[in-house]
């Protein structure tokens, strides 16, 4: 599903993000993406959702060299992940239905698919009542759970979380813990960064740790972290 | 179509979103437009004028004093059959006197005591159509002047070289001012748009995160300056149309009299066609100019 061969990444002020990364992650996997603030994870995921061009080295995801790809054509990459991020990045002057529904209208669904899909997906993720809401009438955990369900709303085979739950409480947590795991049952490859211990000791899964501090580069790929 | 449809939609929302940098826009445009399209109305009528005045061109070649009647019948034959005549009218002295007297009209007691023989004879010389230009003129002058009858030969042709100069210049001043407004037109619809971008970048940003292909992001904020550039021209050519409208109305009387025999027209189609058209393609580059500085992929 993913592979990621000698990566580097060095901005232009010299600081290095990311320094010789190579990891493979396989189709339908759950791994965490664990290290300190400022170790790079989000810089590691930037370069898997093609928002940032490694320095150096290889990234295939699904096949597909992206390094290779023009910005033309990511966006078709772009298609088959789905992404989740700490301060959720939802369109706040939308409503619940309309910030999920955003993903397929712009992927060119048709009304009646759209509908339909963000209501299953609404279900799922336990927010049915909640459609017609704004988002600034949702707390935290909420608004992390419809930024899931855009993230997934078009059934993508990649799901990146980046430090989702870095914002919630305990509960809510688990709560958007528990959908991870359901994902991660019906097959979904997650790639799930944090620095939460707790969450890696709670659910364990294959853990790629990054260096502690910023252009350290050190990796302990392949560290599988069993509770 | 659904694209165009959302593209329609999309685009007015943006506009309806920043509505006052959108009107401030539209507004900028309608007068940088008006300036230009006043110049170019002005540049039109002048020529539409020239070519009036080119059209009435007539060559009228003075008899030398004395010159027997017989001898005039002689010239007139020989006039008649050069190229580009189309025809020719005799003025004799006495003809001459009685056009001086109506024109002076009140004023003729100036011209008493005055002999009919004082004033030569003259021929004047119709030319065919496609003779009404300063080269094919100034052909037949030349072969008129081979005639040893004529004294003198006269066409008007250098008032009408002088205006045609005149009419030039100010096309090219035209045109300059022209490409000046526009290329500030150009920068006003960049800077509108970079507002319009802004205020959705955040929107943006989630269209690039979930996959929005690049023309799905962009050709809103293309097709917005393109209807800003459109409107801006429409209602400068609009209000060009009734400020016209309303300086001939207000016109003091003698000059309408004497605009009766010089139509003051309005912007052709093609013209009209060409300034909408302009405008729209100057609102694509506003905004194409604009997305190229926002809208960059980090990619």
């Amino acid at each position: 599903m993913i592979q990621m061969k000698h990566v580097f990444k060095i901005y232009p002020n010299q600081i290095s993000a990311l320094s010789d990364i190579t990891i493979e992650i396989s189709p339908g996997e759950f791994a965490y993406i664990f290290g300190p603030s400022g170790s790079g994870k989000t810089t590691l995921l930037r370069i898997l959702f093609c928002e940032e061009r490694p320095t150096r080295g290889e990234v295939i995801i699904n096949g597909i060299e992206v390094t290779r790809k023009g910005f033309n054509a990511i966006h078709q990459v772009r298609r088959t992940m789905g992404v989740v991020f700490q301060e959720f990045k939802l369109l706040r002057d939308r409503t619940v239905e309309e910030n999920i529904a955003f993903v397929l209208e712009v992927t060119g669904h048709s009304r009646r698919e759209v509908r339909a899909r963000v209501m299953e997906i609404l279900e799922w993720v336990g927010l049915p009542e909640r459609k017609d809401d704004p988002m600034y009438a949702l707390s935290a955990g909420e608004q992390q759970r419809v930024a899931i369900a855009r993230a997934l709303v078009n059934d993508p085979p990649l799901l990146l979380a980046d430090e989702p739950t870095g914002n919630l409480d305990v509960q809510m947590t688990m709560d958007v813990m528990k959908i991870f795991m359901d994902l991660h049952k019906r097959g979904t490859t997650v790639l799930f960064a944090t620095h939460q211990e707790h969450l890696v000791r709670r659910y364990p899964f294959r853990v790629i740790s990054l260096g502690e501090t910023t252009g350290s580069g050190k990796t302990k790929d392949e560290e599988v972290a069993e509770a | 179509m659904a694209f165009l449809r959302y593209v329609m939609i999309r685009a007015l929302q943006n506009m309806r979103g920043n509505l006052f940098p959108n009107l401030g826009t539209i507004g900028i445009i309608t007068i940088t437009a008006l300036i230009f399209s006043s110049f170019s109305l002005i540049a039109f009528n002048l020529v539409s004028f020239l070519r009036i005045w080119e059209d009435k061109i007539e060559v009228i070649a003075y008899l030398k004093k004395g010159t027997p009647a017989a001898e005039v019948e002689d010239v007139l034959g020989r006039a008649r059959t050069l190229e580009g005549v189309e025809s020719v009218r005799y003025f004799s002295p006495s003809d001459a006197m009685a056009f001086m007297e109506a024109k002076l009209g009140g004023q003729k007691n100036l011209l008493e005591g005055i002999q009919a023989g004082v004033l030569p004879g003259s021929l004047e010389i119709q030319l065919k159509r496609e003779y009404r230009n300063s080269t094919r003129v100034r052909e037949v002058a030349l072969r008129l002047k081979q005639i040893p009858q004529f004294e003198e030969i006269q066409s008007g042709l250098e008032w009408v070289e002088t205006f045609s100069t005149l009419v030039s210049i100010f096309q090219v001043t035209c045109w300059i001012l022209g490409a000046l407004l526009l290329t500030a037109m150009i920068f006003i619809i960049s800077n509108t748009l970079q507002l319009t971008i802004s205020s959705r970048r955040e929107e943006i940003e989630i269209m690039q995160i979930v996959g929005a292909s690049p023309p799905y992001i962009r050709v809103p904020f293309y097709v917005e300056g393109m209807i800003q550039g459109l409107l801006g021209a429409g209602l400068a050519i609009g209000s060009l149309f009734l400020l016209q409208r309303m300086i001939i109305l207000y016109l003091p009387s003698s000059i309408q009299v004497w605009l009766t025999r010089v139509p003051i027209l309005f912007l052709p189609p093609e013209m009209i066609g060409g300034i909408l058209g302009g405008g729209m393609v100057l609102g694509f580059f506003g905004s194409f100019i604009a997305s190229m500085r926002l809208l960059k992929y980090s990619w």
